[in-house]
């Protein structure tokens, strides 16, 4: 019965058997090259991801029996004040993730308009390179012991006479949130600029040129010439930066623990709390739901604006 | 070696159908040469040939096996790209002995048949080179010795001259009809040029729109096309054609005119030819000679005078835009008129459908 | 032009500053973990006798030699095979696949964005439900699948810039798609494997979600996981930590200096395809 459903639907009467079954045997070919990789994907993302779904409409400790619970973990994420304040600190940490290295890098870019040659630019490209190779895990650590009391951002601020300044950054409810921005973005930094300072020498040279006859002051070509023709570019920054913000686990793990109160917890965080501390598996299948739909949707929209229009 | 027939031959990709039914035998050891306008189906029906390309109805036989369900590895054909399709991480010595390995021939087998193939494409100094560093006529050789090792009871050509220079181009067409005569296998040979086709082929097969036009050797589309495109399709440059209308029938010549052309014999099947029926009237550039008492006449819109021979563009009164190959040089000026005869012989009527009307040979 | 010159001093002067501001942390971290064991060191402040045995007291209390092993085990588990399986089925869409099997490449596309926060509840379940919990396997078999998304979609794209023709030439020559693949595509591929498999190692090498979450014991996670455990237990000592932070993210420091242009290239188009 396979036979028949496997043929080409609209088959004439003078097609012989041979062609469909030596059709048929291409795709076997394919599915063979095709469904090892597939049974992983589908073994380790597909099925827990529907599982996920289906514990995000249950009560369930993780041991006991679970109830149905309907919407009622929707609800609470998208209306409890805790929960609510987590997902924000994610969007606030995208201001930081994002537009630092994304601004900083543009300034570079625009400013340095692809002379990265030499020694200097292979320097300059793995010295910025270094927070993409190590561990978030490390450069979490590295920037609590920047931001530590006796650490280096408190000592520079002691040096400059702003020692009103001095605190302890990750433990302070107004500054924490920010300084856990300031890390992502130094981790970030190097890979938005390099991309910008990359994508900056694709774009024609005699577009400045001509723009400069046209009586084009500075703002004018970053205006018109470098954004429009970085665009892709950063998009891409854009949509890695934004990811990274989202769905931040690691930097906050090893540099707050979400601390001081929730100012710096994120969704990442919460929901291996929910799930591994206080057994609310439900709830932290809700919060994963919600974070990955709220991944696509941030990142829709500049896959959009931002894709090479063919 | 093996011969091919193809047995009512159809493809469709979708609901497009590309090749519409083709029908033809080809001998053990001929020359066969696809040719046709871009887009006419000639290349699908190769790669058709090769299995590279499923064969949606009909039968393929190549010797006297049915091919249809064959992998192209199992039909003991070779090919040659139009791009040379060279594996670029492999040396030349290995692309031309990629089948072979692949074959498990033994490897000093291997070696000597590698070797044998170099030396006969004359390419032994660029064994160790890779395709990267090989010029485009160079490549060709490559993909050709990739062909010809594997022994192939049948070899198909794509193309194969299309990425080369013209100079290139003609040496290299001489060395691929060597090639035949040496080796005497069955080759088929795809191209859009007719001069490629009149020049390589023992048989010709015209096609457009998937349909084969016609089938036959060199000369004999030259002199009797069976229909307006194959007349217009194959010589170069091409066939003139107007408009005429019978003045007269009798027994096996038909008399012709127009604006254009004063009264014409031309020996052709008047069957079913009635008087005022109009016809469309075929004769080659070459075959027109200037004479004072000639039928056609003329407005020379351009004179190419290459010393030897004289092209001259005119401008019948009809509008019909000629050409006439005239012997030697011929100081003609813009704008004079040219009256022009024509052999009889070799002019050719086609019905309102196209059709020759050709003499029973 | 005077202008152009001014403007690229000040490039120059912009760059060296994001050089320094990504190479202090570092630096910080050196001070301190030479300062004396257990004390209270001063930010970025040379130490008048500098510790360097503090190296030697992280190594043996991190036990790097074990953990070196465990991170090689899971990495040599999960990228060649996720590079064989994400090259294979990037092959098998890209050149055996029409248009009726779109729909399988966007499902593996629809990873791509997919935090692996999203999928790591259910994962300890499953996990456990299988018996891998607290083994190297609870890291490797779920990171080869969550790696298939962006290793398909990498090689897919590769594969469709290779001509047909050679896939062509290739079977009339006698190849089956397995000996054309092995032969033909694969060495052409070398580039973007190379790539990937830089990815890949980084990515695993780095990992932490998967380790907290699965793997109990130190000795059985990847280097950034231990190194969450190390800062758990010795986070008060600020010189060790700083000594054992800066031996666990050496290896893969070292590795891209030698690799340092095929890293670079990797990471970017990482970026870009990603």
């Amino acid at each position: 019965m396979t036979e028949n459903a496997s043929s080409v639907p609209d088959a004439r009467h003078q097609i012989p058997l041979p062609a469909a079954r030596r059709g048929r045997r291409k795709s076997l070919t394919a599915w063979l090259f095709i469904t090892p990789a597939f049974l992983f994907y589908a073994a380790f993302v597909l099925v827990p991801l529907i599982m996920s779904l289906y514990y995000s409409f249950l009560r369930w400790d993780g041991i006991g029996e679970a109830r149905f619970h309907g919407l009622t973990n929707y609800i609470t994420v998208l209306t409890d004040s805790d929960l609510l304040q987590i997902i924000g600190n994610a969007f606030q940490l995208v201001l930081y993730f994002t537009i630092i290295p994304v601004g900083l890098g543009l300034a570079v870019a625009s400013a340095i308009r692809g002379q990265m040659n030499g020694r200097f630019g292979m320097a300059t490209r793995t010295i910025l390179f270094l927070p993409q190779v190590i561990p978030l895990v490390a450069a979490g650590i590295a920037w609590s012991w920047m931001f530590a009391s006796t650490g280096l951002v408190n000592q520079a601020l002691k040096s400059v006479g702003l020692s009103s300044w001095v605190k302890g950054w990750l433990g302070d409810f107004v500054w924490a949130l920010p300084a856990v921005g300031v890390i992502g973005a130094w981790v970030l930094l190097g890979l938005c600029t390099m991309l910008l300072v990359t994508g900056i020498t694709k774009i024609d040279t005699s577009l400045y040129e001509a723009a400069r006859l046209d009586g084009a002051r500075p703002w004018h070509e970053f205006r018109y010439i470098t954004l429009p023709g970085l665009r892709q570019e950063i998009g891409v920054c854009i949509t890695v930066t934004v990811i990274a913000a989202l769905a931040s686990f690691d930097i906050v793990y090893i540099s707050t623990q979400g601390g001081p109160g929730i100012t710096t917890t994120v969704p990442g965080l919460e929901i291996y709390r929910l799930a591994f501390a206080h057994r609310q598996v439900g709830l932290a299948s809700a919060l994963a739901i919600v974070l990955m739909v709220l991944v696509l949707l941030s990142i829709a929209p500049v896959q959009w604006f931002t894709r090479d229009k063919k | 070696m093996a011969g091919l027939s193809l047995k009512s031959l159809h493809k469709t990709y979708g609901k497009v159908e590309v090749i519409k039914g083709v029908d033809l035998e080809i001998e053990d050891g001929e020359f066969v040469v696809f040719v046709g306008p871009s887009g006419c189906g000639k290349s699908t029906l190769l790669r058709m040939i090769a299995g590279l390309e499923d064969i949606t109805g009909g039968e393929l036989y190549i010797g006297d096996k049915l091919c249809n369900d064959v992998e192209p590895r199992d039909r003991s054909i070779a090919m040659v790209f139009q791009s040379y399709a060279l594996y670029p991480h492999m040396t030349v010595y290995d692309n031309v002995g990629f089948g072979l390995k692949l074959a498990k021939t033994p490897k000093d087998v291997r070696d000597q048949k590698i070797r044998e193939a170099a030396r006969i494409l004359k390419m032994e100094h660029l064994l160790d080179r890779k395709p990267g560093q090989l010029s485009g006529g160079q490549r060709q050789r490559v993909a050709i010795g990739r062909a010809i090792v594997r022994q192939p009871e049948v070899f198909l050509f794509d193309e194969p001259l299309s990425n080369l220079d013209a100079a290139l181009r003609v040496d290299t067409r001489m060395e691929i009809a060597k090639l035949h005569a040496d080796l005497g296998a069955t080759m088929i040979y795809v191209t859009h040029d007719q001069v490629e086709a009149m020049t390589l082929a023992d048989k010709i097969v015209v096609l457009d729109a998937g349909v084969v036009q016609q089938v036959g050797s060199p000369i004999e589309l030259y002199q009797r096309p069976q229909n307006l495109f194959v007349a217009g399709f194959i010589g170069s440059p091409k066939m003139n054609f107007v408009e005429v209308a019978v003045e007269a029938v009798d027994g096996d010549t038909v008399t012709v005119a127009s604006k254009d052309v004063a009264s014409l014999r031309i020996p052709a099947n008047s069957t079913s030819l009635n008087i005022g029926d109009k016809l469309t009237l075929g004769i080659r550039p070459h075959d027109l000679l200037p004479a004072s008492n000639g039928a056609i006449v003329g407005r020379v819109s351009l004179v190419e005078r290459l010393g030897n021979e004289t092209i001259v563009n005119l401008e019948l009164s009809s509008g019909a835009a000629w050409l006439a190959v005239l012997e030697g040089d011929q100081p003609l000026r813009i704008g004079e008129s040219l009256i022009l005869s024509a052999e009889p012989q070799k002019a050719i009527l086609f019905d309102r459908n196209g059709l020759a009307l050709l003499r029973a040979a | 032009m005077k202008s152009a010159t001014t403007n690229t001093l000040l490039a120059r002067a912009l760059i060296v500053l994001l050089m320094a501001i990504t190479l202090l942390p570092f630096l910080s971290m050196l001070s301190a973990a030479l300062a004396p064991a257990g004390s209270y060191p001063n930010g970025l402040q040379w130490p008048a006798d500098p510790q360097w045995g503090n190296f030697v007291r992280a190594f043996e209390v991190a036990k790097m030699d074990q953990l070196l092993l465990s991170s090689g085990l899971i990495v040599l588990g999960v990228v060649p095979v996720a590079v064989l399986l994400a090259t294979m089925a990037g092959y098998g869409l890209a050149k055996l696949t029409t248009d009726k099997y779109k729909w399988l490449y966007l499902a593996f596309v629809f990873g791509l964005t997919l935090p692996f926060e999203a999928v790591i509840t259910p994962l300890y379940y499953e996990v456990r439900a299988m018996g891998l919990l607290n083994t190297r396997f609870a890291i490797i078999l779920p990171l080869i699948g969550l790696y298939m998304p962006f290793g398909v979609y990498w090689m897919r794209a590769h594969f469709l810039n290779v001509p047909q023709d050679l896939s062509e030439a290739a079977q009339i020559d006698g190849a089956t798609r397995w000996t054309e693949f092995w032969y033909v595509q694969v060495p052409l591929a070398r580039p973007a494997i190379m790539s990937l498999t830089i990815l890949l190692f980084l990515w695993t090498w780095n990992q932490f979600l998967l380790p907290v979450v699965l793997v109990q014991d130190p000795m059985q996670r990847t280097m950034a996981g231990a190194l969450g455990a190390f800062q758990g237990q010795w986070g008060t000592d600020i010189p060790l930590l700083c000594a054992g932070s800066l031996l666990i993210l050496t290896p893969t420091v070292v590795i891209f200096l030698i690799f340092q242009r095929q890293f670079v290239a990797a990471l970017m188009q990482g970026a870009v395809k990603g």
